[in-house]
């Protein structure tokens, strides 16, 4: 199959920002495509929970009532745990340097491979 | 025909978005929404209540008029987050409905190629040169514009236009986007009941939502559509006919076509004016008059000038201007139409300005009633200028 030719994606004309630092307008425009993206992907499971109803597998009341087990309820909490910690890495891997005592200030290194011989 | 607000129409050309394009979509509309209802109050609450006071306290007066209040709500930090977060949502409009005609490209091509079933015809012109205005910026922010073409018989830029425009307006000109035309037919017809157009030219035309009303209003007159970009047309071709609408689309500027003096009874534009320039808008009215007939009827919808609304409700509809790539905007909506049309040839005296009502009567509860940059119908009320030319 040959592929479609590339429609143009950015509109001819300077972007405004809004805000002293672009870097706001930035976050916030990824902040929204983000939400953009958990909205289609609850869509999508409100679509499986009506067909699955639909199908007679299982209704939209039984998710609702779901008691997850011992079990459950630990890989759940284990989950959420991980997806923290990727999500405010940045946070944690300050407060790691902070507590490495061999982390030198990157100007150390600069120095060290630049000097003269 | 459906008559929700909650999804549009479909006709045959219309692209068929799959889960996720159209949970995308829907979410911008959601979005668009919320913006409108829960992020725009605040800019009037920010303005009376710190904006403005800070304004007073420095030159012992208010701001008189829309660029004073500019210059110092643009550092308001509320109206910082809304003006970010409603370009955001325009640049996703777009994105949200270029997806399923990317992937469709060719087929929608083709498919337009197969339409015609109500009798209209199609008519372009590859050596009319696209206007600069047109061309400077893309307007309202859609990539590549009206006119940028990337396959055969591409119709592509008006597929997405269809489908971002209820996005756009965020179902408030109804399932067919055909609430201007509507209004501004139903209008016509109220305060002209004995007026019989037999021939009706709607310029700029886009993919014909306004153009489609006058075919249905008036079924027995020869219906013309104009319009500078192609693809923009072959789409309007397409949809028409798939809609049962005879419309006879060519591609031609409003400012200088190639019809008959004195050939058509009504002339009549959507939104169009504003896309245009200081020098071509007068190029456009002199046509209009050309084009008429004695006795004949010149009708432009557009937001309302800048002179009916108070200055803060002036700057906030202003918002466009600068940040929505409608460089000419501003300007058009400080206009003197009465002195535009004498020197088009009008009798300034024949010259009316109007709110016409939206015809789309279902939406007008849930409206916000207020005209703001981004709530494009929400006044519930359309601003019809026009102008009869004398009869010989």
């Amino acid at each position: 199959m040959v592929e479609n030719p590339k429609l143009k994606r950015k509109a001819k004309g300077a972007r405004p920002y809004f805000f002293d630092d672009p870097a706001i307008d930035k976050l916030l425009a990824m902040l929204m495509g983000l939400a953009g993206e958990v909205s289609v992907l609850r869509d999508r499971l409100d679509t499986v929970e009506r067909l699955a109803e639909q199908n007679k597998l299982f209704t939209r009341s039984e998710v609702e009532n779901y008691q997850p087990d011992e079990d459950a309820l630990r890989e759940r909490a284990a989950r959420r745990a991980v997806f923290l910690s990727e999500v405010t890495r940045i946070i944690e891997a300050e407060l790691e340097g902070m507590q490495d005592e061999d982390d030198a200030p990157y100007t150390q290194a600069l120095e060290l491979v630049n000097r003269e011989p | 025909m459906q008559t929700s607000e909650l999804e549009q129409n479909r006709h045959s050309i219309l692209p068929e978005p799959n889960h996720d394009e159209l949970a995308r979509q829907q979410f911008v509309r959601s979005f668009k929404e919320h913006l409108v209802a829960r992020v725009h109050p605040g800019n009037r609450l920010a303005y009376e209540h710190r904006v403005k006071p800070a304004f007073v306290e420095e030159n012992g007066r208010e701001p008189d008029n829309r660029f004073e209040i500019r210059d110092v709500m643009v550092r308001d930090p509320h109206y910082r987050m809304f003006s970010a977060l409603l370009r955001t949502s325009q640049e996703m409009m777009w994105s949200a409905s270029q997806q399923p005609v990317q992937r469709e490209l060719r087929e929608l091509a083709e498919k337009a190629k197969d339409a015609d079933r109500a009798g209209g015809s199609l008519r372009l012109d590859p050596d009319l040169e696209i206007p600069r205005y047109h061309k400077a910026v893309d307007i309202h922010c859609q990539p590549g514009g009206y006119h940028t073409e990337v396959t055969r018989d591409d119709v592509a830029p008006g597929a997405i236009y269809d489908r971002a425009v209820f996005i756009y307006a965020m179902g408030q000109m109804g399932p067919d986007n055909a609430d201007m035309g509507d209004s501004a037919a139903a209008w016509i017809k109220e305060n002209y009941p004995d007026f019989k157009p037999a021939r009706i030219l709607d310029m700029g035309c886009a993919v014909g939502h306004s153009t489609e009303p006058y075919a249905q209003t008036w079924p027995d007159a020869e219906v013309h559509g104009i319009d500078v970009a192609a693809p923009m047309l072959r789409y309007a071709h397409a949809r028409a006919e798939s809609l049962g609408a005879k419309v006879h689309f060519s591609q031609q500027n409003a400012e200088r076509t190639d019809f008959e003096d004195a050939s058509f009874d009504l002339v009549v534009s959507h939104i169009l004016l504003h896309e245009t320039s200081e020098k071509a808008i007068r190029r456009v009215i002199a046509e209009c008059h050309r084009l008429l007939k004695p006795g004949g009827l010149m009708v432009h919808a557009e937001t309302p000038p800048y002179k009916d609304l108070g200055p803060f409700d002036a700057f906030m509809l202003d918002w466009d201007t600068r940040n929505n790539n409608e460089p000419f905007w501003g300007r058009s909506h400080d206009i003197d139409y009465v002195e535009l049309s004498g020197r088009a040839g009008f009798d300034p005296e024949k010259v009316f300005e109007v709110m016409a009502p939206s015809a789309y009567q279902i939406a007008q509860a849930r409206r916000s009633k207020v005209f703001q940059g981004g709530d494009f119908g929400g006044g519930g009320l359309w601003f019809l200028y026009g102008a009869e030319k004398q009869a010989s």
